[in-house]
């Protein structure tokens, strides 16, 4: 990643940014959580967390952390797209235990994707917005890459 | 309800037009089908245009430019299905008796863009999170390829039907045959598609004059009856989904069959939406035009080409015709029109008695696609 890393002694600019926070945290240990929704009436799941229950239309939909495994379920690896993106790069579907499918950028030597297999959360930088700030997200990895 | 005609086509060749208006890319499609059943625009009892990135009053834009307005003008927008959810509320303008004369337009201009894959809406949080439209069928394609034992090659030889059609089409964006060889070997756009798998962005318009029996006997043109017309939205879901299999597309499928009483058997002729190759294997199967995981054999069997008995895409498809996503819908059933009249010229389906257009579009995520309209013609 040239573009990120030529950026990164600019101090002010270089704080990575989380492209979406209302989707994860990053715990004290630099693990990371990835949050959906919860109805407080019905107990319906979301991801992401909605305003809204589509089961009930109850309001009172509270943040939850989701599992931290899945399967994937399917992936390509991306070679053209915005230049905010550092390409090629690997995104897919993850199937959460708890019914939900999480669209996610992969993490691994591209060569060893394959459906079904069992991957894991973690986090890292996936590209740079419009001002060259890093862009931070949530990242699935093949389970064995974790530590 | 009434029966509705469509009495006259029109369409511009699809292309890049980076120097033309919107109003200069839909005023000759609008022309040329005002001209071929003889109406003036006094006689329009309303305009129904579908474009999806085409901006404000696109069809107010057209429409001063080819004589007295004043009638309703109402603009669509449904992703790739803009046109074709025009082409609806049209059909049911006049199916309802409100009016007996309205043109439908379907008019894009992509090249504003300047290039890349279909700019996307950024609320969305998997677009956010780097979705790109190429990436999705990519992913469709490969579960595809997991699940039933497509090989490459194989979703190749979609490509290569696709512009053994164009090149004979001339209204198609690219009109230059390609082997599987040349496919396998293209640059890289989502693994495992490489450029020829994907549709071409570009510009493009094109019309249709749709008239009550009435009307249609009075103008005297060649008249094709609309025998269905439907639109359908995807089901939502934040969970799991079969993306082997085109549930939207199925599900309106099997709405227009029973309205037109026909089963997919009648079908003589199809333009179906091959946005990416893996979508005209899979849209057989949600057609009914063979069994799931079969599309390729199907295709392998020549029936889908130019000499078969279910000829799909004659036109080239969205991949070789090309796509401006707004104008697809209209430029379909203006294929299928003259496909049904038999003056559509070199890839010309004999003796062709029924057909049908499907567009369906839209990358929300959740959503299979977020729109689908289907209408099957007959004479």
């Amino acid at each position: 990643m040239p573009e990120v890393k030529s950026q990164q002694g600019d101090v002010g600019l270089l704080e990575p940014r989380i492209i979406d926070p209302s989707l994860m945290r990053i715990n004290a240990d630099d693990h990371a959580v990835l949050m959906g929704g919860r109805c407080g009436d019905c107990g319906a799941i979301s991801f992401p967390r909605t305003p809204v229950c589509a089961s009930c239309l109850s309001e009172g939909v509270e943040a939850c952390d989701m599992p931290q495994t899945g399967t994937l379920y399917a992936f390509s690896v991306v070679h053209q797209a915005r230049k905010n993106w550092v390409t090629p790069y690997a995104i897919g579907y993850v199937d959460l235990p708890n019914g939900k499918r999480v669209f996610a950028h992969l993490k691994a030597p591209h060569d060893t994707l394959a459906p079904g297999m069992t991957v894991g959360l973690t986090h890292g930088v996936v590209g740079h917005d419009d001002e060259g700030r890093p862009l931070m997200t949530y990242l699935f990895t093949p389970a064995h890459h974790e530590a | 309800m009434q029966d509705v005609f469509v009495v006259g086509t029109g369409i511009i060749p699809f292309g890049k037009y980076p120097d033309k208006t919107l109003a200069d890319l839909g005023w000759p499609a609008v022309k040329q089908a005002m001209k071929e059943c003889g109406v003036n625009s006094t006689q329009i009892g309303a305009v129904y245009c579908g474009t999806a990135l085409g901006g404000m009053l696109a069809g107010q834009r057209v429409m001063k430019m080819v004589g007295p307005t004043g009638m309703p003008i109402i603009n669509i927008e449904n992703a790739c299905s803009s046109s074709s959810s025009a082409l609806s509320q049209g059909w049911m303008a006049i199916a309802s008796g409100v009016h007996d004369l309205v043109v439908v337009i379907g008019v894009e201009k992509l090249t504003k863009f300047g290039g890349g894959t279909l700019p996307l809406e950024r609320e969305d949080w998997e677009v956010n999170q780097g979705m790109v439209m190429p990436a999705l069928y990519a992913m469709r394609a490969q579960r595809y390829m997991h699940d039933y034992g497509l090989t490459i090659e194989q979703l190749a030889d979609v490509a290569v039907k696709a512009h053994d059609h164009g090149a004979s089409n001339v209204n198609a964006q690219v009109r230059k045959r390609v082997t599987r060889d040349e496919v396998m070997k293209s640059r890289m756009v989502a693994e495992p598609f490489t450029l020829w798998h994907c549709c071409p962005t570009g510009d493009g318009a094109a019309a249709v004059v749709l008239a009550s029996p009435r009307l249609a006997r009075q103008l005297g043109a060649a008249a094709i009856k609309v025998a269905a017309s439907e639109v359908t939205s995807g089901k939502f879901t934040d969970g799991f989904r079969d993306m082997t299999w085109a549930e939207l597309t199925h599900r309106g499928a099997q709405h227009a069959y029973e309205m037109a009483g026909l089963g997919a058997e009648d079908i003589d002729v199809a333009e179906i939406h091959d946005a990416f190759t893996i979508a005209e294997l899979m849209y057989y199967e949600a057609f009914s035009f063979c069994e799931r995981g079969r599309g390729h054999e199907l295709l392998a069997s020549g029936r889908t080409s130019l000499g078969g008995d279910i000829v799909v895409n004659p036109s080239g498809g969205l991949l070789s015709r090309g796509h401006p996503v707004g104008a697809t819908g209209i430029a379909q059933a203006v294929e299928i029109v003259r496909q049904l009249r038999g003056d559509v010229g070199a890839h010309q389906v004999e003796g062709a008695k029924a057909g049908l257009s499907h567009a369906t579009g839209g990358g929300v995520a959740g959503y299979d696609h977020g729109a689908c309209s289907i209408h099957i013609f007959t004479r």
